[in-house]
């Protein structure tokens, strides 16, 4: 009598379990989609003909590529891949030296910022001295109003440098962040003591403590540093705004924005490439970094 | 503990960059305040607190406070709501879960400027992917031209460039939090929904609390998508503060103005966060205790 | 410590190459900023680079690099602050609408002493009321390259279809809008006109109506902004959208086509540059042009004053303050205003010559453009030109009429708004 009543319940419940499995995927798929339908577009839309009128949702799919009669190389005709061609060798617009640029101040503040940020952080994290915490505290102040009322008086001092428009304005601003010491700092602070003091036993100083105990067990902690200051300095937009004036010091986040003036309501396939171009950068160098991501959102957030 | 001043080397370098790259330029910020300071003329009058004084009585200031007000209000919240519903239904061990937490997250790593020009083109009238689906309803809006719209199409953007960084960090919270007492709750017979109500929410104050002060400063610093998107516009319905800053010190060269302005903004984001946090102490005390 | 600075700098920029004045084949670098949007394949790119092209050709020692900053008011902010950064370009073109806070902030260098001493130029070739624009005492700041008024286009097909005589001379707004309604037929999609809603498609029907959006002086907007007189010509253009007789605003921005190019719209208020667009006018389903250019006419403006006033828009070529290749800068200026250019350009119908062997040429040939030689008697440069911190009255401008037309604010509260808009920032 027992096992009767038990079967049944059981499978009820695997129904339950399945359907609710079923209509979890059903909600991330759906959420999935309108998060990168915007993006699907733009791509189709970037390679629309792009002297046609604004493509519309019914243009967009060419007729060769559905599903019934579909032909290949008739469908693969209809994409207009001559946009990136036009886009990456456009006379007026240096678009190979917007990436240039921006592959240069990328780099060198990102590794900049690291060297830095790590370096503090080993002195707050595992040094003890007088005033650190003071000085620990306006690192974390200075977060709170980074933005608008720093802009001008920065601009101002840029400015008596002579550094405007150079690469200079658009690197040293950059080479601090306050948020890369913080995050090292949390990091640093959770490695054991011990190994610490064996090296110590060893005769080896805190430079030596610094690069070859601490670091390379901060590996983590470095990926994690350095993929958010690169989204952060690649997608730069109000500072390189500032500091630069002229075509051959745009970075590739602002040159992109002379896109919009130049092709504005008239030419949307171009537009669209042109952001293309930008975000896929930003997307490759996301697939390989994403793990860290995660961890340094939660490692910022948490502690 | 023994004290190490090599430390003061070590922090040397980031210590510098600080001081002059940050701290510096608050006291010069304050410095300029107090002047009529125009970069186009030479003569630079010291006014004392005159522009203070006028940014409190200029009506496109305030203005521009209540448009970030409400930007901020309807953004943050609504925005938190959806990233903390997407972080339960993703906090489930299913095959393929972190797929779709990548997936989620790429609207956030994407360049302003190049999401700003994809989202005008999704906004467009008749042709753009809303209007499109609207014009089966016979229905039309030209949303970023209209004074009743704009700053609502910059809010639905906010929260879709939004959602990956606040999911991941109330994912955080979510695994953070012990096995242990929802087998407790379970065993008390507690229902998903109580347990939701009086284990999971509780548990997760720190973390909203996180979320909320980093997304109310940021959302009172919005930027790059009103300049690429209305300018303001239209009828001055999207002029969030930190573009009428820009435009102040930028378009109009009145960097005493505007700097004076931004220190007001500075003191009310203090404020708000302040608030915030007084808000949230009772709820995190109450937290500490469940802890330990 | 500065000069420590700069030495350094100068050291990262030889490692890096960044702006460098002086080009690897050892030319000197001429950078000239226009607010032309970037260059595609039309006719008047390849033409405007082929100019360029032949400058280098004759003078082998120059580079010239272009920057090209589209939007108007975009342009202005960027060249200011490139001046704020000493570092604007040798050579820009200046807009008549936003001379004054370039001339009179010292952003330009004074021509004169190089006019002076250049025999080969004679700065009496070009119209004077024109170089008068850019002009502060005996100081020339700018040769001016063209201008053109603001004029009334009108479609000569539609009105013989409707029976509608063509505007005269003198039209006044009641006329205007008895004939924009008998051309009106929404039942075919054709509108009497096409408002154009920013600042250089409204002003001259303020002005017509006897207003202005600043006082005589240019120093105050209470009085002429809020005048009844303003409030007139404000009220006017609602009326059109009202009677139907030009699409609304979210009609427009729905329909996203340029209408009187589509052969939609009877009539539309435009500079010369418009010519351009109806010359490439889109073909109907016939094969012919929607808009055929012989049926193109053109008319001063209506108004209500004893005479039709219009806007009279120029560009300019100017040498930037911190410029140190006056002789370059000057050379390649010299070009773009010469006659052999300006015949070039002219031919493109962007806009009428300055010059005025040129303009004299092009107008004895063509009745439009002999036309358009009649109205520029009544024509007068924009504020801008006069006033240095005209700039936000454009927004101001904008809001106040977008606030009446798309959210229909009453008028005279509006105007009464923008005026003390426009006087708290004169007061700043």
């Amino acid at each position: 009598m027992k096992r009767k009543r038990q079967l049944p319940l059981r499978l009820r419940s695997w129904f339950v379990r399945a359907l609710r499995v079923v209509v979890v995927y059903a909600a991330l798929i759906l959420l999935a989609v309108f998060l990168l339908a915007p993006f699907a577009w733009m791509v189709l839309v970037s390679l629309h003909p792009s002297k046609a009128p604004i493509p519309t949702m019914q243009t967009l799919w060419p007729q060769q590529c559905e599903l019934i009669g579909f032909n290949p190389t008739r469908c693969w005709e209809q994409f207009h891949w001559e946009n990136y061609a036009f886009v990456l060798s456009m006379p007026d617009i240096p678009v190979a030296r917007f990436f240039f640029n921006s592959i240069v101040v990328t780099t060198v503040v990102v590794a900049g910022q690291l060297l830095v940020a790590s370096l503090a952080a080993y002195g707050f994290a595992r040094l003890t001295f007088k005033g650190r915490d003071f000085i620990f505290l306006m690192f974390l102040l200075s977060m709170m109003f980074a933005g608008p009322v720093t802009q001008i008086p920065v601009y101002l001092m840029v400015r008596w440098f002579g550094w405007l428009n150079t690469y200079a304005a658009l690197i040293v601003p950059g080479l601090g962040s306050a948020f890369s010491v913080f995050l090292f700092r949390q990091f640093f602070a959770a490695i054991p003591k011990e190994l610490e003091e064996a090296a110590r036993m060893d005769g080896a100083g805190d430079l030596r403590i610094y690069a070859q105990v601490i670091m390379p067990l901060s590996k983590a902690a470095l990926a994690t540093a350095g993929a958010f200051s690169f989204f952060a300095v690649w997608t730069d937009f109000f500072w390189p705004l500032l500091a630069t004036n002229s075509m051959e010091m745009r970075t590739l986040e602002v040159g992109l924005s002379v896109f919009k003036n130049s092709y504005g309501a008239t030419n949307w396939p171009l537009q669209m490439t042109a952001a293309v171009v930008v975000m896929l950068p930003l997307l490759v160098a996301f697939l390989f970094t994403q793990r860290y991501f995660t961890k340094g959102i939660m490692l910022g957030g948490l502690k | 503990m023994k004290q190490r001043p090599i430390g003061y080397l070590f922090i040397a370098p980031a210590t510098i960059h600080l001081l002059l790259f940050a701290w510096i330029p608050i006291a010069y910020a304050a410095y300029l305040s107090l002047f009529k300071w125009d970069l186009l003329k030479d003569s630079k009058p010291f006014i004392g607190l005159k522009n203070y004084a006028d940014t409190l009585q200029d009506q496109a200031f305030w203005n521009a406070m209540w448009n970030s007000t409400r930007y901020t209000l309807v953004s943050v919240p609504v925005g938190m709501v959806v990233a903390l519903f997407v972080a339960l239904m993703i906090n489930q061990k299913l095959r393929g879960i972190t797929l779709f937490r990548t997936l989620y997250y790429i609207p956030a790593i994407s360049s302003g400027v190049a999401v700003s020009m994809l989202w005008i083109y999704v906004y467009l009238p008749e042709h753009g992917l809303i209007n499109t689906i609207l014009m089966r309803f016979g229905q039309n809006i030209d949303f970023l031209s209209h004074p009743a719209w704009a700053m609502w199409a910059l809010v639905f953007m906010s929260i879709w460039t939004g959602l990956g960084p606040r999911m991941i960090l109330f994912l955080a919270g979510l695994i953070a939090i012990p096995t242990s007492l929802y087998e407790a709750a379970d065993l008390d017979g507690s229902t998903p929904w109580k347990t939701f109500w009086h284990v999971t929410l509780p548990m997760l104050v720190p973390t909203t609390f996180f979320v909320l002060v980093t997304s109310t400063i940021s959302a009172f610093q919005i930027f790059t998508p009103v300049y690429m998107m209305t300018r303001g516009g239209p009828e001055g319905t999207t002029d969030v503060v930190g573009y009428h800053i820009y435009s102040e010190a930028w378009e109009k060269f009145h960097v005493g103005l505007a700097s004076a302005k931004s220190f007001i903004l500075l003191l009310a984001i203090l404020a708000v966060a302040y608030w915030q946090f007084r808000a949230m102490k009772s709820q995190l005390e109450g937290y500490s205790t469940t802890v330990s | 410590m500065k000069h420590f600075v700069r030495s350094l700098t100068l050291l990262v920029l030889a490692m890096v190459g960044g702006c460098s004045t002086i080009t690897g084949d050892g030319r000197t670098v001429v950078r000239v900023a226009t607010w032309g949007g970037a260059g595609d394949d039309s006719e008047f790119a390849k033409v405007e680079r082929e100019i360029f092209a032949e400058f280098e050709r004759q003078n082998p020692d120059i580079d010239i690099r272009l920057e090209l900053i589209p939007g108007s008011q975009e342009y202005v902010r960027k060249m200011l602050l490139n001046f704020i950064a000493r570092s604007e370009p040798e050579v820009m073109l200046l807009d008549a609408s936003s001379a004054a806070v370039f001339v009179d902030n010292g952003v330009l260098k004074d021509l004169t002493p190089i006019i002076a001493k250049d025999q080969s130029f004679d700065l009496d070739a070009y119209f004077p009321n024109v170089v008068d624009i850019a002009r502060r005492g005996d100081q020339v700041y700018a040769i001016p390259k063209d201008f053109t008024p603001m004029v009334l286009y009108y479609n000569r097909r539609l009105f013989d279809a409707a029976g509608v005589g063509y505007p005269k001379d003198h039209w006044t707004y009641e006329e205007f809008l008895d004939a924009a309604k008998r051309l009106t037929d929404r039942s075919r999609g054709v509108y009497g006109f096409k408002f154009a809603n920013w600042m250089p498609g409204w002003i001259t029907w303020i002005w017509n109506a006897g207003g202005d959006v600043l006082n005589a002086e240019g120093t105050m907007s209470s009085g002429a902004f809020d005048s009844p007189e303003t409030q007139r010509g404000v009220e006017f253009l609602a009326t059109l959208m009202k009677e139907g007789v030009s699409p609304s605003l979210s009609e427009s921005a729905a329909m996203g086509v340029d209408l009187f190019t589509q052969g939609q719209a009877a009539m539309e208020i435009s500079g010369h540059w418009a010519l351009i667009g109806y010359a490439a006018a889109p073909k109907g389903s016939d094969g012919k042009p929607l808009l055929a250019m012989d049926d193109v006419g053109v008319a001063p403006v209506p108004t209500q004053l004893s005479s039709s006033q219009t806007v009279m828009y120029e560009s300019g070529w100017a040498i930037g303050k911190h410029c140190k290749r006056v002789d370059e800068a000057w050379r390649f200026v010299k070009y773009m205003t010469s006659e052999e250019v300006q015949r070039k350009y002219a031919r493109l119908g962007l806009a009428v010559s300055a010059r005025r062997d040129v303009a004299e040429e092009i107008a004895a040939k063509d009745p439009r453009e002999a036309k358009f030689f009649e109205i520029v008697p009544s024509a007068r440069p924009p504020w801008g030109a006069k006033v240095e911190k005209y700039n936000p009255v454009e927004t101001i401008g904008q809001n106040m009429m977008d606030s009446v037309l798309k959210s229909g604010k009453p008028i005279p509260e509006a105007l009464r708004h923008a005026a003390n808009q426009v006087d708290k920032e004169f007061a700043k």
